[in-house]
């Protein structure tokens, strides 16, 4: 669900199949029948934006029909917290709301706490104010009937699903969870996910083999660059950025704000001492806060993709590095964001190949060079079989890959471009006095003194070192918060524990028990590679299910033994303090069935930004915490002028804006032309036949494309009306072997209430013949 | 020698292409952009293109929807029309029992492409400067790679473990298992291995009729490509000689050939 692992992740799939012929069931819910559907034992088709209600019902579903699993849920979710009189719900909106600001109060959605200031609990889940309680009431208004009304979904169809699915309650079975982008790209993103969540613990699927919730990364090191920290909000390995306010104006603090009182983050304090470390060696010192106030702080604004690109478009950013990314194609309402490089003074695009971003100010961009003041620079970038390095999927393993050939003329390594400018600017800022300077001439940057890095070097110190031996870390609980260690990434350290082994190089294909591969790579953390399995136990340390038992507690060797790194103290017996607790990393140690967002505590349907319909669960049409992006370049489309629900999606073929694949002739070939694909019945409303030449408009403008007429697409009715939905392929731009029209000229710029990540896949167009 | 096939089980397709873009480059193919079709890239396999994934939509009888794929390429028939009506005896059953095309004879008649009853062989126009010469290519099962103890390229790319290459003996007990396997899902699941060509040297199980997949049913030898094989050109060839036998063969496969429109061998 929100995902298409057969046609974007098709290596997961093969494990699906797999999985498939020994038994297992593959449900697939998607707007449209794709290539993933068609190995799929139950289909069921919802319309785009409907996640919550889909999954807010089966969450109903799970507890009204008792499929939940009831050990799990007690032990090892936050159930049986109860929450303080504050918190409310109705008609849309929790307590707190401020809507002049579209803002919640967050304070209102605390824990009650005992005069030790302990969180009251309520094991039997009866108290009508334990999280177990609230969140039945909140979601008994998921019936089938009211959601398959919004979703679409047949009826029949639904059942199936939730019955299928909500059977994984049982010890003995596991169930997972894929998702993607069609799950994350809309104003509800995080909410879809949280609602995965929620659904996973009730069925106690969380930390077993088999279980999860898989975020199946779209890119294949996209993992890796959020744990190095390339999200705007965070440092590595998921510390926050620090923000210019008074309540973080120092390194004590900023700590004191973001260190919670219980689970494995109270270490927070180490991890980041050690990355200041790491950041600036000797100009890190107690007296000066580790070098704190030389990192950069971000004021409490968005820095997000559609933020940057706004502000970008109202003139306020002077220039911008584009690394290897494309929004002329890739971002949402692209036309505007190309106008908005446009108003850059300068712009340095790193990519394989020249892209419609890069090359934004020529006129087969349909811009007129005069016009355009830029200083365009590109710098080529080589691919990833012409340099070495590591690369994390998603299960986060991190891999180590070797160079296969040299690169081609010119094209550098990223990490080269990044070495040689930041060799040149720590030159160029060498002699500066200015105050201003200071934290670049602190910034250590010792890969080699040659254009080329050490990458040795680069990897030793994501690991970290203790500084006053100079011998690398062996594992982050090694690390201090007094300055004596350093560490680039703390989820990464001990991936180099000692010289001469880079764990991440390892390649040991044999099975180490339970289709584990320990010795195959590392994963963070500490080589786990099931995150918080600790869950498959009970809380005595007997596996829930012996047949598929990852760790167990061996009582006569007093330790934690299995086929997995147990999460988290090996020695710790079940029986001591905090020794069945499973979530360390949570903040309440507990799985999170409620757990504060921006927009609430617990998921509740909204419609998309752009919907053909009125929101039938509540008043509030479209998520009340999402940041509007007024402005004549974004207008909002309605469902009189553009009547039908459209999304965008990737195929096996083409990869993101198709810069690499539409320049790859054996790839180019297999999608030659940019298509749409629209339903027999829709087609015949419009007098389209298949393989036609169709325009798609939407508030923000008009492509054409060929149409794909499909089974694959079918209308739903939708609280009784008649409602159709299309889908694009976004690959398409002008540059390449094969050239089409950008769907992204169509979508708006509205994001998610926590992430801003953009609402690419549910918003209004209307279709006509060419 | 152990007897190889390639087998094909079409449930297991997720139609990625993979097995497309391992044949070009192991080939070392060119690019053919075509028009549009749909999902569909290559509206069939040509000279330049040796494998394409057809997609076809059908609707079940209880409301559901099938979305099936087939890696098409060439099924190395046994009795070969191809093989049997070429003048030249450019085609020929290579050790590993597929047929492969020997490009120094081939002169580009184009019998071949006329009684493939598949449809797969097909010609392309070679320039060598002011020379054009038209010769016949399909796919050889990478008769290159079995020399070297490899997998043919697209089975070695198929992570869904849809194509296979390996043991005769072993692939035709495993497409039964899997035809029982599927038989719920696809009722009108087959093992598709016609024995009026002599059975193929690539298998495959099929999850609906042929037809639905634009195969035919039950493809036969061309009665014309017998007659010409197995007795004129040998009878012919000693009385006559090459070149003139080319001529008497278009002649008699035309006067055999009893669809009159020089047609595909849809028998």
């Amino acid at each position: 669900m929100g995902g298409n692992p057969a046609e974007n992740h098709p290596i997961s799939f093969k494990y699906l199949l797999k999985a498939k012929q020994n038994g297992g069931k593959i449900v697939s819910v998607d707007p449209r029948f794709t290539r993933s559907s068609s190995q799929a034992d139950v289909y069921a088709p919802l319309r785009s934006g409907t996640d919550i209600a889909f999954l807010g019902g089966m969450i109903n579903y799970a507890i009204q029909n008792d499929m939940i699993h009831k050990d799990y849920v007690v032990s090892y979710t936050n159930a049986s917290f109860i929450v303080e009189d504050t918190f409310s719900y109705e008609d849309g909106l929790f307590s707190g709301y401020d809507a002049e600001k579209r803002k919640y109060d967050q304070k209102q959605w605390k824990y009650k706490t005992d005069a030790e200031g302990k969180t009251v609990v309520d094991k039997t889940l009866q108290n009508p104010r334990c999280v177990y309680q609230l969140m039945k009431k909140h979601f008994e208004r998921y019936t089938v009937e009211k959601v398959c009304e919004v979703t679409g979904t047949p009826q029949d169809k639904y059942i199936e699903v939730a019955k299928t699915f909500c059977a994984t309650a049982d010890p003995k079975k596991a169930g997972t969870i894929m998702y993607a982008m069609g799950t994350t790209q809309h104003t509800v993103g995080t909410q879809n996910v949280r609602s995965f969540a929620i659904l996973q613990l009730l069925l106690g699927n969380i930390g077993v083999p088999g279980g999860g919730v898989q975020a199946l990364r779209g890119e294949s090191n996209v993992q890796g660059s959020t744990d190095f920290g390339l999200l705007f909000g965070n440092l590595t390995g998921y510390i926050e950025v620090p923000q210019a306010v008074a309540e973080q104006a120092s390194l004590e603090k900023f700590l004191g704000v973001v260190t919670p009182k219980l689970g494995y983050w109270v270490n927070k304090p180490k991890f980041l001492v050690s990355f200041l470390k790491a950041m600036y060696g000797k100009s890190a010192t107690k007296d000066n806060e580790f070098g704190f106030q030389f990192l950069p702080k971000i004021d409490p604004k968005d820095y997000s993709h559609i933020a940057l690109f706004e502000n970008m478009y109202a003139g306020n950013l002077d220039g911008a590095f584009l690394w290897g990314t494309n929004p002329v194609v890739g971002g949402p309402n692209a036309l505007v964001e190309k106008q908005a490089l446009g108003k850059l003074k300068w712009m340095v695009a790193v990519d394989l190949w020249e892209t419609e971003s890069s090359s934004f100010w020529q006129k087969e961009a349909g811009s007129n060079p005069e016009d355009i003041q830029t200083e365009v620079f590109f710098l080529p970038a080589c691919s990833s079989y012409e340099k070495e390095g590591t690369v994390s999927n998603s299960g986060r393993w991190m891999q180590y890959r070797w160079q296969a050939i040299k690169p081609k003329g010119d094209s550098k390594a990223d990490l080269e471009i990044v070495h040689m400018l930041a060799r040149r600017l720590k030159e160029a800022y060498k002699g500066s006095t200015k105050p201003e300077d200071k934290p670049f001439q602190a910034m250590t940057w010792e890969f080699g003194e040659h254009d080329h890095p050490d990458i040795d070097l680069v990897a030793k110190e994501i690991n970290g070192y203790d500084t006053v031996t100079g011998k690398l870390v062996a594992k982050f609980p090694d690390l201090k918060d007094d300055g004596t260690t350093s560490s680039g990434n703390w989820i990464y350290c001990g991936f180099y524990p000692e010289e001469g082994k880079n764990l991440s190089q390892r390649r040991d294909n044999k099975d180490t028990g339970m289709s584990n591969f320990l010795n195959w790579s590392f994963s963070w953390p500490v080589n786990r590679r099931i995150l918080y399995n600790r869950a498959s136990c009970d809380p005595s340390g007997k596996p829930y299910n012996e047949k598929n038992a990852i760790i167990w507690w061996d009582e006569s060797a007093k330790a934690w033994g299995g086929y997995d790194v147990p999460d988290f103290n090996k020695l710790l017996a079940p029986s001591d303090e905090g020794g069945a607790t499973a979530f360390m990393m949570t903040g309440t140690t507990k799985g999170n069935l409620f757990a504060p967002r921006n927009e609430g505590p617990f998921p509740e349907h909204y419609e998309p930004f752009e919907s053909p319909v009125q929101n039938a669960f509540s008043s509030q049409q479209i998520n009340p915490a999402i940041k509007i992006w007024d402005g004549d370049h974004n207008p909002r489309g309605n469902s009189e002028k553009f009547p039908i629900v459209a999304t965008t999606y990737r195929m096996s073929e083409h990869w993101q804006s198709g810069a690499m694949t539409r320049n790859t002739p054996w790839l180019a070939e297999l999608v030659p032309h940019m298509l749409i694909e629209i339903s027999e019945e829709l087609a015949k409303d419009k007098g389209i036949k298949d393989k036609d030449k169709v325009k798609i408009s939407s508030a923000r403008g008009e492509i054409e494309a060929y149409a794909v007429v499909t089974k694959r697409f079918k209308p739903y009715t939708i609280l009784g009306k008649t409602v159709h939905q299309i889908g694009m392929i976004w690959h398409f731009g002008y540059k390449g072997i094969v050239t089409g029209a950008s769907a992204n000229n169509l979508t708006p710029h509205i994001g998610d209430a926590n992430t801003n990540i953009p609402e690419y896949k549910a918003f209004l167009c209307d279709v006509r013949r060419a | 020698m152990e007897k190889m096939i390639k087998f094909v089980d079409v449930t297991l397709c997720d139609g990625c292409r993979g097995c497309m873009v391992a044949c070009k480059n192991w080939n070392d193919l060119p690019i053919e952009i075509e028009e549009f079709h749909g999902v569909q890239s290559h509206a069939n396999v040509t000279a330049n293109t040796w494998n394409v994934i057809t997609y076809t939509e059908v609707e079940r009888k209880d409301g559901g929807l099938d979305w099936l794929f087939r890696h098409a390429s060439c099924l190395h028939c046994k009795e070969a029309s191809c093989e049997k009506v070429c003048s030249e005896d450019a085609i020929s059953h290579s050790k590993y029992d597929t047929v492969v095309v020997d490009e120094d004879k081939c002169v580009g008649c184009g019998y071949c492409v006329e009684y493939c009853p598949f449809d797969v062989i097909q010609l392309k126009t070679l320039k060598d400067g002011l020379v054009e010469k038209r010769k016949a290519y399909k796919c050889t099962m990478c008769i290159d790679r079995l020399d070297q103890g490899l997998q043919p390229a697209c089975a070695t790319a198929c992570h869904a473990g849809s194509i296979v290459y390996g043991n005769k003996e072993e692939l035709l007990a495993k497409a039964e298992t899997r035809l029982q396997d599927v038989k719920d899902r696809f009722p009108n699941a087959n093992i598709y291995n016609p024995k009026g060509v002599g059975g193929t040297n690539t298998v495959y199980l099929l999850a609906d009729k042929p037809s639905v997949y634009g195969l035919p049913e039950s493809p036969k030898v061309p009665t014309s490509a017998v007659v010409w094989k197995d007795y004129a050109q040998p009878l012919g060839k000693a009385l006559l000689g090459v070149t003139t036998m080319a001529v008497v063969g278009a002649a008699i496969s035309n006067a055999i050939n009893n669809k009159g429109d020089g047609g595909h061998g849809h028998e």
